[in-house]
C-alpha cells in the first residue's frame, strides 16, 4: 500500500482513496501546510493517522471531503481521488455524501435540536426520499434507536459523538473520518466509539480512517499507522512494526503504550548484544503474553505477596488529623428538572478535606463531581446541610470573597479566558484586589509556567496543552488555599498532558488542598494522595489510589479504566497493583534474575482488546 | 490549521453564513436575558434594559453590516420570542423592520471602527432610529384605532408626551449603558481579533453600496429624522394643536392632506432602504440568490 | 438589598433558568389549534391582526373578541401571560389618559379609547391563540412554504440546539469574572455600587462570549456545508421533502368556512347593533 507506485493498481480494484503529489498552502502563510503527499487506502481498511499539533493531519483529512479547498480556501496542487471521484471536480456536497466527517469538536457539529432530528437532517437536504428510514438505519446500527427522541442537550458527550457519527453514516459513506475520538471522551467511551467502527469496517465493509495520537487505541484497532511530520508523510507502517518505533515516536511527542515501553526496557535488560528485539508487544493482550512466557506473574507474587506488598502499601498513607480545610455536613444539592420534580445531584455528602490532600475526584458523568467542585468555590450553594471553606459558610459569603481562598480552574479553558490576552487574564485577580508589585509576581508565574513568549496571545487562539497551562497560572496567581480543577488533562496530547501533570505535581505555592476531578487515571495514579470516588450523587468510596485500583468491581462500576500498565499488572495477578511504567519494570526485574528466552511476536494474540 | 485565509473583503456564501449565525445567537441570547431582567420602576420613571444593543451594533460595525442587521432581528424573533412562546404576530414583523434598518444603518456609518467618535455616533444612530420608528408605529396606532380623535382633547398630547418620555428613556438607558459605553469598550477590542476565529480578513474599508452614490446612509438617516419630526408634528396639527414652528398658515396652505403626503414620505423612506438593502445584498454576491 | 439581590442571584442560577427557559421553549403541548395547518392559522391570524384597525363598530369587535377569548383559553395559555398582557394595555390606556388630563382633556376619553383597548385586546389575543399553540417548528415551516428563507427555519431549530450551550457558557463566563473579580466593598445607597458591578460583569461577560461563539460558529458552518444546508438552500426537493407532511384538510377548510360565516353574521349584525 506504500505510497506512488500503489496507485497504478488498475481500475476494477481502485483504492478508495489515492492521492497523489498532493501539497497544500493556505493563503499568506509561509509554508506548506502539506507537501508531496502521496497515499492510497484500500477499501475496508483501518488507518490511523498521527503526528503532533500541526504536522497537517486534519488539513490532510480535510482534502479528502472537499472542506480543501471548497471551504478553507488555498492552494491546493496534485491529484485527489475518493472513491471514484475526482476531488477537484466535485463540491463539499457531493463528496459528502461518501466521505463522513466527524470532528474533533463535535459537539458543535450538531445542529438540531433532536437526536433523530439531527441524523436526518443531511439526507432531506440532499432530497433523498427514504430520508426518514436512512436516519432510523444509521440510529440502528449503532444502537441508538433507544435515545431517537431525546435533546441534544440531555445527551452525555459519548452519546453525542455516536449522533454525529450517526449523522454521518445517514448518507451512507464510503470511508468514515473521525477526528481524535479520544481527546474529547474518556476512555470508556472512546472504546465504545471504537468498537462501533470496528463493527461497521467488519460488518458493513466501511473504511476507517482515524487521526488519533492515542497509541493504546492505534494499537487495539487500526491496522496501519500513517505518521505525518511538518505536512508530508513520514511513513506508513502496519501497526505492530509502527509502535515499536519509539524513539522516533517520542521524538514527535506521540507517546507509544505503556505495555511497549515496558516490554522494550524488560528486553533491553535481557537481551544480548546485537539481537534485535523488534518489534515489541503493543496491546494488552500481547503483553500480557510476552510476561507470561517468562513467568512473570507467579515469580512478582512470590516477592510483592509477603514484605513487598507491606512496603509498597505503607508508603500511600492517609495523613495526619489537622483542621479541615474544607469540610461538608450533610451536604445536598440540586436543582428542579423540566417536570418541576427535583433532582439532587449530591444526596447528603458528609466530606472533610485536610492540609495537604491531593485528592482526585473519579466516577461517571453525572456523578455528582463538577457540583461538588462548583459548592467549593461558591459558585452554586447548597439546598440542605453546609459547606464550609477556610472557616467561612459558602452560604454566607460571596463567590468573590471566596475567591481570595479558593481558585476554581473549568474543564474548558476557553470559559476562563475573560481579556485580551493571557497576561491580563492572569493578572485579572490581583489587579481588581490592587496587590502591590503584582507585575513581578505575575512574570514571575509565566515565566515558571512556561508562558512568557505567549504574553500577549489570547488564550483562545493557543494549543490545548498552552491553554491548560495558561489557565493554571490563572489559578496559581490568585494564590488559594483550595485549588480546584475540572478534568485538567483532558483532549491533551501526550507530552503536553505530561507537562500538566508534571506541574500539578511540582511547587503549587500556597496551595494547602487541591482537588482534581478526571477521568484520566494515569494522573490519578501519578499525582493523587487520595481517592474519592463519586456514584450517583454519594461518595462511593474514599481511598487511596492503590485500593482504587484493586477494586476492580466498583472501577467498573463507576466507568473508570485503570492506566494500561495497571490492568497489565492485573493479568499478571500482581499484587498490590501497579501504578507507573517504572515501578512494574523495577518489579518485574526485581523478579526476573535468571535469563529468558527472547519473545518472539505471535499472530494469535494481535489485534485483540 | 489556524492561519487565516486571507481574503479580499469580500465574504464567501459560509462566511455570510456564519456572521448571520453568529448575530442570531449573540443577540438571541441576549434578548433573551433582557426579556428576563425585571424592570425597575422608580414612580413614573420606568428603568428598562430594552435590548442588548451593543451585540448587533458590534457585529454590524465588525462584519457585512446587512447580515449582521439580519440576523440579529431573527435571533430577537427565535430565541426572544418563538422560544419563550411571546411571539407577538404582526407586531414582531414591525419590530424587526425597525430593528434591521437601524441596525444596518449605525453599522453603515462607521467607516473605521478605530474611531471612537463614529462608534459613539452610530451607538446613538442605533438606538434612535429604532426608538423613533417604533415611536412613529405607536402614535399611528393610536390615530388609527382611536375613532374621532380631534374630538377627543388631549389624547394626541398625550401620546406624543408618552413616546417622548419613553424615547428619552431609552436614549438614556439603552442608548448610553446599553450602546454607548459596551460599544465604545467592545469594538477596538474585537476589531482584528473576532474575525480570524471566523476564518476572515478584518474589513478595512466599508464595501461601497451599488446605490450608494444615491442613497447613503446620511442621507437615509437625515430622511427618517425629518419624517419621524414631520409626523409628530402633523399628528398634533391633525388634533389642532401647533408646536411653535409649525404655523397655522403652514396647515391651512397644505390642509389635512398633508398627513397622508407625511405618512406617504415615511413609506417611501421604509421602501427605498429596503430596496437599497436588497440591492446592497444582491451586489454583494450576484450570483446567489439567497443569503 | 442584600436579600433582593440574593434571590435574584438564586432565580438567576443557571439551572434554574435553564429549566425555566427549556420548560417554555420545549415543553409544548397539543391544544385545539395546534391541530390545524400552521398556514391556515397564519392566514387566520393575519386578518384578525388587520381586521380590527378597519372596524370602529363596538358591537363587530366584540363578536370578535368572543371566539379569540374561547381560543385563547383552549390553547392552555399561562394565566402570567394574559395578566402581563391585561396589566400593559390597562397601563398603557391609563397613561394616555393621565397624560390627556394634563393636557386639559376629560374622562370623555374613555370611551374612544376603549374601542383602541378592543382592538389591541383582539389582535394581542389573537397572537397569544395561534402562536401559544403552535409548534415554533410547524410555523417555520409553514414560513418556509410561503417562500421565507430557508436560513429563518433553520434558525429556529438552532435555537433550540444553541439555547442550553449558550446559557451554559454566559453562566461560566459570567463566574469567571466573578471568581476572579471584587466586588465593591461598599454596597452604596440601596446597594447601587452592587448593582452596577454585576450589571458591569454582565456586559463585560459578552466579550469572551463573542470570540467563544465566534469559534463554535466556524465549525457549525463547516458541519452545515458537510451536511449539505447549503445545498438544500438551493435545491426545491429538500424543501418539498421537509415540508410533504403538511396538507390542509376538510378541518382547515371547515375551521375557515365557520370563521367566514361568523363574520359575515357579525358585519351584518353591526347593520342594526351599534354602539
Amino acid at each position: 500500500m506504500s505510497t506512488a507506485s500503489a496507485a497504478r493498481i488498475p481500475q476494477t480494484t481502485e483504492p478508495l482513496v489515492a492521492l497523489s503529489n498532493v501539497g497544500f498552502r493556505y493563503p499568506g502563510a509561509s509554508s506548506d501546510a502539506l507537501q508531496g503527499i502521496d497515499l492510497t487506502i484500500e477499501r475496508g481498511a483501518f488507518v490511523a493517522v498521527a503526528g503532533t499539533n500541526g504536522s497537517g493531519k486534519s488539513t490532510l483529512c480535510k482534502t479528502l471531503n472537499g472542506l480543501i479547498p471548497n471551504y478553507y480556501v488555498g492552494d491546493l496542487t496534485g491529484d485527489i481521488r475518493v472513491a471514484g471521484l475526482t476531488a477537484a471536480e466535485e463540491t463539499v456536497s457531493s463528496l459528502s455524501k461518501k466521505v463522513a466527517y466527524v470532528f474533533q469538536d463535535f459537539e458543535n457539529q450538531l445542529v438540531r435540536p433532536t437526536v433523530y432530528e439531527e441524523v436526518i437532517f443531511a439526507p432531506l437536504n440532499f432530497g433523498y426520499p427514504d430520508y426518514k428510514e436512512r436516519g432510523e438505519r444509521a440510529l440502528a446500527l449503532l444502537g441508538l434507536s433507544h435515545l431517537r427522541d431525546r435533546w441534544i442537550w440531555q445527551l452525555s458527550g459519548g452519546q453525542k459523538h455516536m449522533t454525529a457519527l450517526a449523522a454521518a453514516l445517514s448518507l451512507d459513506p464510503d470511508l468514515i473520518i473521525v477526528d481524535e475520538p479520544v481527546a474529547q471522551l474518556d476512555p470508556q467511551r472512546a472504546r465504545l466509539v471504537y468498537d462501533k467502527l470496528k463493527l461497521l469496517r467488519e460488518q458493513h465493509g466501511k473504511t476507517i480512517l482515524v487521526i488519533e495520537h492515542h497509541t493504546e487505541f492505534i494499537a487495539d484497532y487500526c491496522d496501519r499507522v500513517i505518521l505525518m511530520d511538518k505536512g508530508a508523510i513520514r511513513w506508513i507502517k502496519p501497526v505492530r512494526e509502527a509502535l515499536s518505533r519509539v524513539e522516533e515516536l517520542a521524538e514527535l511527542h506521540i507517546l507509544p503504550p505503556q505495555v511497549t515501553l515496558a516490554a522494550k526496557r524488560t528486553l533491553e535488560e535481557e537481551r544480548q548484544e546485537g539481537e534485535s528485539a523488534l518489534p515489541y508487544p503493543v496491546t494488552l493482550g500481547e503483553a500480557a503474553e510476552f510476561y507470561r512466557q517468562r513467568d512473570v506473574g507467579s515469580r512478582l507474587n512470590a516477592v510483592d505477596g509477603g514484605s513487598g506488598a507491606q512496603a509498597i502499601l505503607r508508603g500511600t498513607a492517609k495523613s495526619g488529623a489537622q483542621e479541615p480545610v474544607v469540610r461538608f455536613d450533610n451536604v445536598t444539592a440540586g436543582y428542579k428538572t423540566i417536570d418541576r420534580t427535583p433532582h439532587r445531584v449530591l444526596k447528603n455528602v458528609s466530606l472533610e478535606l485536610r492540609e495537604g490532600d491531593r485528592i482526585a475526584l473519579v466516577g461517571s458523568n453525572g456523578a455528582g463531581k463538577s457540583t461538588l467542585l462548583k459548592l467549593i468555590s461558591g459558585i452554586r450553594r447548597p439546598s440542605e446541610g453546609s459547606v464550609t471553606v477556610c472557616g467561612f459558610r459558602t452560604k454566607d459569603v460571596s463567590p468573590e470573597r471566596l475567591a481570595d481562598y479558593v481558585s476554581y480552574i473549568y474543564q474548558q479553558p476557553e470559559e476562563m479566558f475573560i481579556e485580551d490576552n493571557i497576561r491580563k487574564d492572569i493578572s485579572y485577580f490581583l489587579k481588581a484586589r490592587k496587590h502591590p508589585g503584582y507585575a513581578e509576581l505575575v512574570d514571575g508565574l509565566m515565566e515558571r509556567l512556561r508562558l512568557a513568549g505567549l504574553a500577549d496571545r489570547d488564550g483562545r487562539l493557543l494549543s490545548g496543552g498552552q491553554q491548560r497551562r495558561a489557565t493554571l497560572a490563572i489559578g496559581l496567581a490568585m494564590r488559594p488555599t483550595v485549588m480546584l480543577l475540572d478534568e485538567p488533562t483532558a483532549s491533551l496530547d501526550a507530552l503536553s498532558r505530561r507537562e500538566v501533570a508534571a506541574m500539578l505535581s511540582g511547587e503549587l505555592g500556597s496551595v494547602k488542598t487541591a482537588v482534581i476531578a478526571t477521568h484520566d487515571m494515569q494522573l490519578v495514579a501519578e499525582w493523587a494522595n487520595r481517592v474519592i470516588v463519586m456514584h450517583n450523587g454519594e461518595v462511593a468510596l474514599d481511598t487511596d489510589k492503590r485500593t482504587l485500583f484493586s477494586n476492580s468491581e466498583l472501577l467498573r462500576q463507576a466507568g473508570l479504566t485503570p492506566p494500561q500498565i495497571t490492568q497489565l499488572g492485573d493479568a499478571l495477578n500482581l499484587y498490590p497493583p501497579c501504578l507507573s511504567v517504572d515501578e512494574f519494570v523495577r518489579r518485574v526485574q526485581s523478579a526476573l534474575k535468571e535469563e529468558v528466552p527472547a519473545w518472539k511476536p505471535s499472530n494469535k494474540a494481535s489485534s485483540t482488546s | 490549521m489556524v492561519s487565516a485565509p486571507m481574503r479580499r473583503y469580500e465574504l464567501t456564501q459560509s462566511q455570510k453564513l456564519m456572521v448571520f449565525i453568529l448575530a442570531m445567537s449573540l443577540y438571541g441570547i441576549s434578548n433573551m436575558f433582557s426579556e428576563l431582567v425585571p424592570e425597575l420602576k422608580l414612580g413614573p420613571i420606568e428603568l428598562k434594559v430594552e435590548y442588548f444593543a451593543f451585540i448587533p451594533l458590534t457585529l454590524c460595525i465588525l462584519f457585512h453590516p446587512l447580515y449582521a442587521a439580519v440576523g440579529a432581528s431573527f435571533g430577537e424573533v427565535i430565541f426572544g420570542e418563538l422560544l419563550l412562546g411571546q411571539f407577538g404576530g404582526l407586531g414582531e414583523l414591525e419590530k424587526f423592520i425597525e430593528f434591521t434598518l437601524a441596525m444596518y444603518i449605525a453599522g453603515m456609518l462607521v467607516t473605521n471602527p478605530r474611531n471612537r467618535k463614529q462608534l459613539a455616533v452610530a451607538s446613538f444612530v442605533a438606538v434612535g432610529i429604532d426608538q423613533m420608528l417604533s415611536a412613529i408605529v405607536d402614535i399611528a396606532k393610536v390615530w388609527a384605532g382611536v375613532e374621532d380623535l380631534e374630538a377627543v382633547p388631549g389624547i394626541p398630547e398625550s401620546i406624543v408626551l408618552i413616546e417622548g418620555l419613553s424615547f428619552l428613556n431609552a436614549m438614556a438607558i439603552t442608548g448610553i449603558l446599553f450602546s454607548l459605553l459596551p460599544t465604545l469598550f467592545l469594538v477596538p477590542r474585537l476589531y482584528g481579533k473576532i474575525e480570524p476565529l471566523l476564518g476572515m480578513k478584518p474589513r478595512d474599508s466599508r464595501v461601497p453600496l451599488s446605490l450608494g452614490q444615491m442613497v447613503t446612509p446620511r442621507l437615509l438617516l437625515v430622511s427618517i429624522l425629518f419624517v419621524f419630526v414631520g409626523g409628530a408634528a402633523e399628528f398634533l396639527s391633525e388634533a389642532d394643536i401647533n408646536f411653535a414652528v409649525w404655523e397655522p398658515e403652514f396647515l391651512e396652505q397644505y390642509g389635512s392632506g398633508f398627513m397622508w403626503v407625511s405618512v406617504g414620505a415615511a413609506a417611501l423612506v421604509l421602501a427605498a432602504t429596503l430596496y437599497t438593502m436588497f440591492r446592497a445584498k444582491g451586489a454583494a454576491k450576484p450570483k446567489e440568490s439567497k443569503l | 438589598m442584600e436579600a433582593i439581590k440574593q434571590s435574584l442571584i438564586d432565580k438567576l442560577s443557571v439551572e434554574q433558568i435553564k429549566v425555566e427557559l427549556m420548560r417554555t421553549a420545549f415543553g409544548r403541548r397539543s391544544t385545539l389549534l395546534s391541530r390545524f395547518d400552521p398556514r391556515v392559522l397564519l392566514g387566520w391570524y393575519t386578518v384578525l391582526a388587520i381586521l380590527p384597525w378597519f372596524l370602529s363598530n363596538k358591537f363587530v369587535l366584540l363578536g370578535l373578541l368572543v371566539p379569540v377569548l374561547v381560543l385563547t383559553f383552549s390553547s392552555k395559555v399561562s394565566p402570567l401571560v394574559l395578566f402581563i398582557l391585561g396589566l400593559g394595555l390597562v397601563s398603557e390606556i391609563s397613561y394616555i389618559l393621565i397624560g390627556s388630563l394634563l393636557f386639559g382633556g376629560s374622562l370623555d376619553a374613555v370611551w374612544p379609547l376603549m374601542t383602541l383597548t378592543l382592538k389591541l385586546l383582539i389582535i394581542s389575543l389573537a397572537s397569544i391563540a395561534v402562536f401559544n399553540s403552535m409548534d415554533p417548528e410547524r410555523f417555520s415551516d409553514a414560513l418556509l412554504s410561503l417562500g421565507v428563507p430557508g436560513q429563518f427555519s433553520f434558525g429556529v431549530s438552532y435555537g433550540y440546539r444553541m439555547l442550553p450551550i449558550l446559557i451554559e457558557e454566559y453562566h461560566n463566563l459570567f463566574y469567571s469574572f466573578r471568581l476572579r473579580g471584587k466586588a465593591p466593598g461598599n454596597r452604596g445607597l440601596l446597594g447601587w455600587r452592587s448593582l452596577v458591578y454585576l450589571v458591569r460583569t454582565a456586559v463585560c461577560t459578552f466579550y469572551p462570549l463573542m470570540l467563544n461563539t465566534a469559534k463554535r460558529t466556524r465549525t457549525t458552518v463547516e458541519a452545515l456545508e458537510v451536511k449539505g444546508f447549503t445545498y438544500a438552500l438551493a435545491s426545491p426537493e429538500a424543501r418539498k421533502l421537509k415540508l410533504a407532511y403538511l396538507r390542509v384538510g376538510a378541518a382547515d377548510i371547515a375551521f375557515l368556512g365557520i370563521s367566514l360565516l361568523y363574520l359575515i353574521a357579525l358585519c351584518v349584525g353591526g347593520h342594526w347593533v351599534s354602539f
